[in-house]
């Protein structure tokens, strides 16, 4: 078991077509730490302009959240994170994940709301309702598979291989209906459609946002989604295997080359950015992620 | 009662009712996309109880509120519920009012629960049942209190005598209570209304005026380093406690619904820091969910050790496999509706019904969905509902009723309102309960055997005097403010040209004379097409002036705006057969008294603060600016004969001008007098000098003698006007004047709106 040691600057720019009299947001990138697999050596977080009031508080899902207000004009917003991170390598653990009937008595059996009970993710959510279209392609593409592990990684794998990777099909607004009848999308669009078809099967699925390393090992391909912010699926797999992450961009399951940010049942959860803005005007966005291993 | 006549008994509800209009009690119904405001619908007859069945009901809402706050404050604390098996874990995390944002955030004053209203339903044999708990922002209170008003007119003699218990003591102890906890950090007590468009707004303005809380919409807030301010005229005020008639989830559009348009964002935060207290806490919604009366037994037993005394209507929830199997067992003789619901089940035509009732095509569907997401459905006990008398079609005929209960928290526990108002049926069928669908309203008198102490919400002697802090008017309320003037102004001076034009398209009964055409052209400046007799501009213009008054009810006189509503409706009346000429010119004299009564009745009644500034500054603003025009455009050098009759009389000038200038007048005279004369009450430089007193005495308007710049601003125009001889008074120059004059209500909105 190997550990791995990270450099990551993200910056998110906003540029705002009319000056923007006030506004109040909530950002969560800052990574959080995960018992034995992820460890903040540090991160900082610093915007500009600088707001008039910032706090910091750890949302429902235990993401770190930080509120910022302006009170006067301004006519960009710039989101700087600066962290390092360490990865520990998942000791990947013999496949302990029941059938379907069982995981649905575990669930069951399971009188917990903490904030990683399975519970929470098992209905539609804000951004990912229950479509029968989704169900319909992800139920023949499970059926041939008996343990949880096993139905969820070929999901993975089939939307990695039924799906185009394609950033200018799809913005953060589609739903996972659209993308799945355009059979494209991004990172974001790929984890909504597979977390649509597992719910609708009744396996507890939450949505996973983070970064992928930028420049890949030696020999290997450059992963996709690696020059943005990335996202991907966890699915509960059991009272033994607990939550198991699936990348089904890049048809993997996350590894050491996955940092986390945070959890939720959706994009809307867990979005880098939200804001309420006295304006009237458009904006203008744009993102810079660079994650360097450090040797 | 039976031994009065029918017509002594219509003509004593006709008084109820007459009450009821004349305070402008509405509620909003729902049909379609345009919600209309309805007269109240009251049941004339009072529902009588008895004092001692009375203690019976009111110690078990007391106890049953209790046990809801220690479930509440369990399900956004320590989860200690769920993990000893006594509530479902997919009961709390499938439900839509489980607000995971409000998790672990403790209430700034330690309670979850202060104001909870009940439904009871009585059954045949007496006893009554809890048919749902509204915990969310529970509506009715101020209905309750109109009605018994409406009723003791219909029924004073027998009320008198009769021992009723009042209700204002209830709302007494509830008002100080909150002054009390808001006085703790100094902050204001407002009511949080979604507005104008809501069902209950009209009970919202009632209770806010009522018991002296500002009524606050969510733009009125702002949160300002985690305390919540109201954005007033004399600038940001702490608030402390809000009473909130709004859905959690609609509060905060940062952390709640994102596609909210009447929240505050940021109003969660404040709730973490613990910087105001929320009456009910956000999330306390989650308690009116249907399939969590299967659950009150067991916790009932398990937090009290007895069964509660006031027990729910028996339900079996769905998503447990016994409890499944016993409502598909006997599906033809339960209610079968949704788990997650919070309408009570009568309230909810569309997905709660008897099983039996259910056709054969879609039962066989249902059972498969129960089969296969129990969860999201529950099966409960039909309710059959006692009946009471009710006064229909000129006689007393047996109604379902089911009865509303209010409780309060005060600084010394739990009370209840010794009364409360009783949903009556349309018809014998208990679903006819609900008032969007015909249901009416009675009130609940608890009847004691002995005599009850009147009491009153105004001050005793002996009470300290407390008068209410400045800086209570929300921007928003000051802009309605200002509109409303303008609006009402604007009105009066459309209609005296057009009276002036009609009375002259009589006499001279050629449309094509010069004076008209000029004067039409004068119309089409301000969307006013003079070809209609009365015309659509006038009445968009009306409507404008309601739709403001509309958003401030609070402010002012149920009279004001019942005059103004007259005003509307008899316009809109007026506007279906009058023909041009004559007959318009008479139907431009009664909309002319009409808006003079309606300004009269405000600004006689309207107490000389910072409200009726704001009022006095749109009229005048507006008035300044029309004249200024309408004059420019009539002593025009190229306006045709007849011009200056015609201004003068559209200024009411014409006997002071004769007074004045009989010699000499012409042009000169007529701008001298409506432009320059400080003594004439429709002249420019009149509205000036009132407008710069008025803008000197709001808040910052003359700090130690240092102006505001629309203070500045007032005292300059006037000073021009000051020295100005009528020569100068050229139309350009009126026109910029006008212009001027727009340009200081802009100064005005920045200062105090912004």
């Amino acid at each position: 078991m190997t550990a791995m040691l990270y450099d990551i600057r993200l910056q998110l720019h906003y540029e705002y077509d009319a000056p923007v009299q006030g506004g109040r947001h909530l950002v969560r990138v800052r990574p959080g730490a995960i018992a034995n697999l992820q460890r903040v050596v540090a991160a900082s977080l610093s915007f500009d302009p600088p707001p008039d009031q910032s706090s910091n508080f750890k949302d429902f899902f235990g993401n770190d959240v930080s509120t910022i207000a302006y009170s006067n004009a301004h006519e960009h917003l710039d989101v700087k994170l600066v962290a390092r991170v360490m990865i520990e390598e998942p000791a990947r653990p013999a496949n302990l994940s029941p059938t379907l009937a069982v995981l649905q008595t575990e669930i069951t059996e399971l009188w917990s709301l903490a904030p990683d009970s399975p519970h929470h993710f098992l209905a539609a959510s804000r951004r990912i309702p229950l479509d029968p279209e989704i169900a319909a392609y992800a139920r023949p593409i499970m059926a041939s598979h008996t343990s949880i592990f096993a139905k969820t990684m070929a999901l993975c794998n089939a939307i990695h291989a039924d799906f185009a990777y394609d950033s200018n099909a799809t913005d953060v607004e589609t739903t996972p209906a659209e993308a799945f009848a355009l059979k494209k999308g991004v990172c974001q669009d790929f984890s909504q459609v597979m977390i649509s078809g597992l719910r609708s099967l009744g396996i507890p699925a939450g949505y996973v946002s983070g970064f992928l390393r930028t420049n890949p090992p030696p020999g290997k391909p450059r992963l996709e989604g690696a020059d943005a912010m990335h996202a991907w699926v966890r699915a509960w797999c059991g009272r033994a295997a607990g939550w198991i992450e699936f990348d089904p961009t890049n048809a993997m399951l996350a590894g050491p080359d996955h940092i986390t940010i945070g959890h939720g049942r959706d994009y809307a959860d867990i979005a880098p950015i939200v804001g309420v803005l006295k304006t009237t005007g458009s904006q203008e966005t744009s993102q810079s992620v660079d994650v360097l291993r450090l040797e | 009662m039976t031994h009065w006549d029918q017509s002594s008994l219509g003509a004593r509800f006709e008084r109820a009712d007459q009450y009821l209009r004349d305070a402008g009690v509405f509620y909003r119904k729902y049909d379609g996309a345009e919600g209309k405001e309805r007269a109240w619908p009251l049941a004339h007859i009072p529902l009588l109880i008895d004092e001692v069945e009375w203690a019976k009901i009111s110690n078990g809402l007391i106890e049953r509120a209790e046990l809801l706050e220690t479930v509440v404050a369990d399900i956004y604390g320590d989860n200690k519920l769920v993990q000893r098996g006594l509530l479902p874990p997919e009961l709390v995390a499938r439900n839509r009012e489980f607000l995971r944002p409000m998790m672990g955030i403790k209430p700034a004053d330690g309670h979850f629960l202060h104001f909870c209203a009940f439904e009871l339903g009585r059954g045949p044999n007496g006893d009554w049942w809890v048919l749902g708990d509204r915990t969310q922002a529970p509506s009715g209170a101020g209905f309750a209190l109109e009605n018994r008003v409406a009723t003791t007119r219909a029924l004073s003699d027998v009320y008198a005598g009769m021992n009723v218990h009042r209700l204002a003591g209830f709302f007494r102890g509830f008002r100080d209570s909150l002054f009390a906890e808001a006085r703790k950090d100094g902050g204001r007590v407002g009511i949080l209304t979604p507005g104008q468009h809501n069902e209950t707004y009209f009970e919202h303005a009632y209770i806010a005026r009522y018991l002296g809380f500002m009524l606050l919409e969510g733009e009125d807030l702002t949160i300002d380093n985690g305390q919540v301010m109201v954005r007033t005229v004399a600038g940001l005020k702490p608030v402390s406690v809000l009473w909130r008639r709004m859905d959690a989830s609609f509060v905060d559009p940062l952390e709640l619904r994102s596609d909210s348009r009447i929240g505050t964002p940021g109003m969660v935060d404040a709730l973490r820091n613990g910087s105001i207290s929320m009456i009910n806490a956000l999330g306390t919604g989650i308690l009116e969910t249907r399939a969590l009366a299967a659950f009150m037994p067991r916790l009932a037993k398990a937090l009290l050790d007895r069964p509660l005394a006031l027990p729910e209507i028996a339900t079996w929830w769905c998503g447990q496999p016994t409890e499944r199997d016993y409502v598909i067992d006997n599906f033809d003789n339960l209610m079968i509706g949704p788990a997650f619901s919070t309408s009570l089940p009568f309230d909810d035509q569309r997905g709660t019904a008897l099983g039996a009732t259910i056709s054969p095509e879609h039962r066989a569907g249902l059972i498969e969905r129960i089969q296969a997401q129990g969860f999201d459905y529950v099966g409960q006990e039909p309710v059959q509902l006692s009946t009471a008398p009710v006064y229909v079609d000129g006689k007393l005929q047996p109604r379902p009723v089911t009865l509303r209960v209010y409780a309060a928290r005060t600084e010394t526990g739990w009370t209840v309102m010794p009364g409360g108002f009783a949903r009556v049926g349309s018809t014998l069928d208990t679903a006819a309960i609900a008032m969007q669908r015909g249901g009416q309203a009675a009130d609940v008198w608890v009847v004691s055997s002995t005599p009850v102490e009147p009491i009153s919400l105004l001050p005793k002697d002996g009470d300290k005097l407390v008068r209410s802090m400045p800086g209570n008017l929300p921007s928003r309320a000051a802009d309605n403010l200002i509109w409303l003037g303008r609006y009402a102004e604007r009105c009066e001076a459309i209609v005296r040209i057009l009276r002036a034009y009609n009375a002259r398209l009589a006499e001279l009964s050629n449309p094509d004379l010069p004076i008209l055409q000029h004067c039409r052209d004068y119309l089409t400046s301000i969307d006013v097409d003079a070809d209609e007799p009365l015309p659509a501009g006038l009445l968009a213009t009306i409507d404008s002036a309601v739709q403001s008054a509309s958003q401030i009810r609070d402010r002012f006189s149920p009279d004001g705006w019942l005059a103004l509503n007259d005003l509307q409706k008899s316009t809109r009346r007026l506007a279906e057969r009058v023909r041009p000429g004559d007959d318009a010119t008479r139907a431009m004299t009664v909309i002319l008294r009409k808006l003079a009564g309606f300004s009269g009745l405000v600004h006689e009644n309207m107490y000389r603060f910072v409200g009726w500034r704001f009022l006095e500054l749109g009229r005048r603003l507006e008035r300044g600016i029309q004249i200024a025009r309408i004059t420019g455009w009539l002593t025009d050098l190229d306006a045709p004969d007849g011009s200056l009759e015609m201004l003068l009389e559209i200024g009411d000038s014409v006997m002071t001008h004769r007074r004045r200038y009989s010699v000499s007048a012409g042009a000169l005279s007529a701008v001298d007098l409506l432009v320059l004369d400080p003594l004439n009450p429709r002249s420019v430089l009149f509205q000036l000098a009132e407008l710069g007193r008025q803008i000197e005495k709001l808040p910052g308007g003359n700090y130690n003698g240092q102006l505001s710049p629309a203070a500045k601003a007032a005292l300059q125009l006037r000073t021009e006007l000051v020295i100005a001889d009528p020569e100068d008074m050229r139309p350009e120059r009126l026109e910029t004047l006008a212009n001027d004059i727009g340009a200081l209500a802009g100064l005005v909105a920045s200062a105090y709106f912004a």
